[in-house]
């Protein structure tokens, strides 16, 4: 077994991927992998879900380990949904015999036959793997049961409640268990622990049956095989849903759903409705998952003036509107107002006030995000009001007034750089809108970064989005957030070569998201992990 | 000891309509006591057919004695008939072949002396006698002496405490035959038919009927919400120590949060002594739960069950069909009366022995939830189903008996035992025979701490003229 060991440790030390292998926490699903989970998993099942206990978010990401301890209102959710699934999912014979499998279980025989199917195969779907001998015995032992205090049926509905509800679908335990003399070595992650690491990063979701084909045949052991399966998993269409969520939480997206975005002013926007922010998110949506069905690099998503829009959205970009209202029609956004995410509305409004924009907002929200640096807090006696017009001076610009708010040598230390951001996005307004005139003053867009990789003037939001596709601080920023997101926790300080390599790698193919990916799945501490031993 | 000793029974009020009341005294082991012994004798009419009940071992000629493990089978290596027990199959002790000699002995008695010889009758008086039946003029026979679980009633009952419970059903199969259990000599022992009754003697007071409809399948279901949540919790004891600390320690978190809503939903599903009953389930399941409930509040420790012969309708089967006349044409050459074989028969006699397995696997279940001493309740008790007729087509030997739960150890569980026809039968025309029925209920009496050499009849003559020995416990059951 020593020498085993080694030679995995040869193996990896002479690898593609850069060797270090990080800690792999019990993961829980997060609350957007559950509901995913149960949506593939009974297609045909539709149930009004309660509220889950929102999900802590830690750097902006929801499926965070660190942030999963349960509570006993996420633990009576659970119950709760699990109930009502078990419960739509066997409404009637025809659901039964869809959920089962099975053609009748009217005699005993029948049903003691179709019970023990139904344990097999749906245990396996929800557990990812084939269960033990012992998980096979207690669920049927438990439907046996069941089934005399109610009847078949009955008894179906409550062992899918019980196994709804079981450690191995609400969590993604992975054997690790040390055999003789092995602990401390690194191994390639068991096949259908491995498939469940694929699905649930690149898919959000359980394993399909290929996928778990694949286990069975005790492959995704090696970078070769992992690579076809993620190749595979990639062209289909739940791997949008990755790329969906990973921006929205990267970039914070969803902020525009925050309460104070239910209203604009009418100098504003005069046809702004709760619900525009509503779109909003959802032309996001729209564009980042077809930027990626389409190209899938990061620089279309930068870049790229095609969006779908519905009549509300039509109205803030001034394009022309759909046939109805209801609906979302692909369209070209003006070329000399809009390119890439960071120059559409849910970004500009979600960073702004209700009477008007913040540039130190929106700077620090890059900052923040595209530059993974964390800006210092305002002094504690900063006034951190809105600016307002004084009529004694007459009319002054947004970017005259935060100029002067953020002029003394205190604040110019933060806000030199952060203003130099966002006074580059003054041509959009507090709804996203794009406007060139306030206060029969024309706005200046003209500015200038500080402190990064690709400082220098830039002429507003479209050219500042073409300096972040040359920065490779953009880059980093962007591996590490997408190596975070996969792994459900920081990088260790062992991971940060690979951070290094998947940078090089990301830039080298002019920020290919499919490529990331790979690299990310193919990665040793993606890919293998410590062997421990048992409390 | 005052019987009518009062204790207030927990949360009886919200349940099943049962007003609150205060009820016997539960003498229930405290602390470190050492669990007892308990046995049940699950009885059911017909035994069963080979064809459904045997396990097809391969190279095991049906005339050779095989004792095999059954913990290495795999479900479907199970024979039909017993694939509902598969879960169990470390505590559970199968056997084949074995006879009851004695029935044999007294149809050739009543044949010599112009008595009953229905087949019926004579095994309905002997299975729990083992012993000469009581030939009445013009009428059906009945137990000739007193029955294994009075006997035992007996030895092991102590004041305050039931020295055994009789539940069931008449043996529907044939009218005017008698019951299995007897105080004597031709003295049925008393017998309730209904579980609520069977609750309120428990309980040691009269408790007014639960008014209004019976709960509808949806408060069933979500009754069982506690029972589910019970499942859930283990599955978190079982998969934690196989993570390490800090998953362990995630997972024990969430399992705690589990026991508290259980808790909340109104049931702790391992309580030992938990007075509360909620008639839910069929007749059958009902006795099930009260089985658990006397044991586990220790008011006796000897249950005889003697399962209804359901209508067909209840296994899945046409409502003018009758189990009789299945029984009677269930096996391909060996039919009996004149009937002829019929195989949709011998699927319904296969569908009833599964009808039956699955309520006795219930039993186990709630049996096995029940904590005790170092493991469950099961652990300290022989669960002996037994059939009157060792097959549906009315033999009295190759027949089958199931012990399941380690009677405290001394059973030796966790294998299937075959015993070959090696013994003479009383009866002529007989081919030889296994083993003899009353080594069994000998076994049973060991099991429960008794030393007897024989119980009933200690020997009967062949046909032949030689001693048939009825004396010694079967090794192979015992540990």
């Amino acid at each position: 077994m020593k020498r085993l060991a080694w030679l995995i440790l040869a193996a990896v030390a002479c690898g593609d991927n850069i060797a270090a292998v990080g800690p792999a926490p019990l993961r829980r699903l997060s609350n957007l992998e559950y509901r995913y989970a149960l949506a593939d998993l009974f297609p045909t099942v539709a149930v009004e879900l309660p509220p889950l206990p929102a999900d802590t978010a830690v750097a902006g990401f929801e499926n965070e380990v660190q942030a999963q301890q349960p509570s006993d209102l996420r633990i009576a959710r659970f119950e709760e949904v699990a109930v009502l699934y078990a419960s739509a999912a066997t409404k009637d014979d025809a659901a039964v015999r869809l959920l089962t499998g099975c053609a009748s279980w009217t005699t005993p025989s029948e049903a003691a036959a179709c019970g023990a199917q139904f344990v097999r195969t749906m245990g396996a779907k929800l557990f990812r793997r084939p269960l033990t001998v012992d998980e096979e015995d207690r669920l049927l032992r438990k439907l046996t049961a069941w089934s005399m205090s109610v009847d078949f049926a009955g008894a179906v509905q409550l062992s899918l409640s019980a196994m709804l509800q079981a450690p191995q679908f609400l969590y993604r335990p992975e054997p690790q268990l040390a055999l003789d003399g092995s602990v401390g070595a690194i191994a390639p992650v068991e096949p259908y622990a491995m498939a469940s690491r694929l699905s649930f990063f690149l898919w959000e979701s359980v394993p399909d049956d290929e996928l778990l084909a694949a286990a069975a045949r005790g492959e995704l052991q090696t970078v070769a095989s992992i690579r076809e399966q993620a190749t595979r998993m990639l062209a289909d269409p739940r791997a949008a849903r990755l790329i969906w969520d990973f921006h929205r939480q990267w970039l914070a997206l969803d902020r525009i759903l925050n309460d104070e975005h239910d209203y604009r002013t009418p100098e504003i926007d005069d046809a702004w409705t709760a619900n525009t922010k509503k779109s909003m998110l959802r032309e996001s949506q729209l564009f980042v998952e077809n930027s990626f069905l389409r190209v899938g690099s990061f620089a279309d998503l930068l870049s790229s003036r095609t969006a779908w829009v519905n009549a509300d959205m039509a109205r803030i970009y001034g394009v022309p509107a759909p046939a109805t209202a209801d609906a979302w029609t692909e369209t070209d956004l003006p070329a000399e107002q809009r390119a890439g995410l960071l120059t559409r509305a849910a970004f500009l409004a979600g960073t702004s006030h209700r009477g008007g924009t913040s540039p130190p907002v929106r700077g620090n929200a890059i900052m923040l995000h595209m530059l993974c640096r964390l800006p210092a807090p305002p002094p504690p006696d900063a006034d951190l009001s809105m600016p307002v017009q004084d009529p004694r001076i007459g009319p002054q610009t947004n970017r005259e007034l935060f100029a002067d708010r953020t002029a003394t040598p205190a604040c110019q230390q933060c806000h030199r750089a952060l203003n130099g951001i966002g006074f580059g996005f003054e041509n959009y307004n507090a709804a996203g809108r794009f406007v060139t005139q306030e206060h029969g003053l024309t706005i200046d867009a003209a500015s200038r970064l500080f402190g990064t990789d690709v400082d220098g003037a830039f002429a507003g939001a479209i050219e500042f989005s073409e300096a972040m596709q040359r920065s490779r601080e953009v880059y980093n920023c962007a591996s590490q957030q997408w190596l975070r997101y996969a792994l459900g926790r920081a990088a260790t300080d062992d991971e940060a070569g690979l951070i290094g390599e998947l940078t090089d790698q990301f830039m080298t193919s002019k920020g290919d998201i499919r490529q990331l990916l790979l690299a990310i799945v193919t990665a040793n501490t993606f890919r293998m992990r410590t062997v421990g031993v048992a409390p | 000891m005052n019987r009518r000793q009062l204790l207030k029974a927990l949360g009886l009020g919200a349940l099943a309509g049962i007003s609150p009341l205060t009820a016997r005294r539960f003498l229930a082991t405290a602390g470190n006591a050492a669990p007892p012994t308990r046995i049940v004798f699950f009885v059911t009419a017909h035994g069963h057919t080979p064809k459904s009940w045997n396990m097809p071992f391969a190279n095991a000629p049906i005339d050779q004695f095989i004792d095999r493990p059954l913990l290495p089978m795999a479900r479907a290596e199970f024979s039909e008939m017993l694939r509902p027990l598969h879960p169990y199959r470390d505590r559970l002790l199968v056997t084949e072949g074995l006879a009851n000699v004695v029935n044999l002995h007294n149809i050739g008695e009543a044949m010599r002396t112009g008595g009953d010889i229905n087949n019926h009758s004579i095994a309905v008086a002997g299975l729990l006698t083992g012993n000469v039946v009581q030939q009445n003029v013009g009428v059906p026979c009945t137990g000739g002496a007193r029955s294994i679980d009075q006997e035992l009633a007996i030895r092991t009952g102590a004041p305050g405490r039931f020295g055994s419970r009789v539940y069931g059903f008449d043996y529907s199969a044939v009218a005017g035959v008698s019951p299995f259990s007897f105080l004597g000599p031709g003295q049925a022992s008393p017998k309730v038919a209904d579980p609520l009754v069977a609750f309120r003697d428990l309980m040691g007071l009269y408790v007014p009927p639960p008014t209004g409809e019976p709960p509808s399948r949806e408060q069933v279901l979500s009754g069982l919400r506690p029972s589910v949540l019970d499942a859930v919790a283990r599955e978190y004891d079982f998969l934690a120590p196989q993570l390490d600390a800090a998953g362990k320690q995630r997972l024990e978190q969430h399992r705690d949060f589990v026991r508290d809503l259980e808790l909340s939903l109104g049931a702790g599903a391992s309580a030992t002594c938990d007075p509360r009953f909620v008639p839910t389930g069929d007749r059958i399941t009902q006795f099930m739960d009260i089985i658990k409930l006397a044991f586990a509040c220790d008011l006796t420790r000897v249950v005889t069950f003697v399962a209804p012969v359901p209508e067909c309708t209840e296994f899945g089967y046409p409502a003018d069909a009758t189990v009789h006349r299945y029984a009677h044409r269930s096996i391909a050459g060996g039919s009996t009366c004149g009937a002829m074989y019929e195989p949709e028969a011998e699927r319904a006699m296969a569908d009833l022995g599964v009808w039956y397995a699955n309520h006795f696997a219930y039993l186990l279940e709630q049996l096995d939830s029940v904590v005790e001493g170092n493991g469950t309740m099961l652990d300290h008790t022989a669960v002996v189903w037994l059939t009157e007729l060792a097959t549906p087509t009315h033999y009295h030997h190759d027949a089958f008996a199931v012990i399941a739960g380690g009677g405290n150890g001394k059973v030796k569980t966790g294998r299937y035992v075959r015993y070959p026809r090696t013994d003479g039968s009383p009866l002529a025309g007989y081919a030889n025979v296994g083993p003899a029925h009353n080594r069994l209920l000998l076994s049973l009496m060991r099991v429960m701490g008794q030393s007897d050499d024989t119980f009933g009849l200690s020997s009967v003559r062949s046909a032949a003229g030689n001693v048939i020995s009825l004396q010694g416990a079967l090794p192979e059951l015992l540990r």
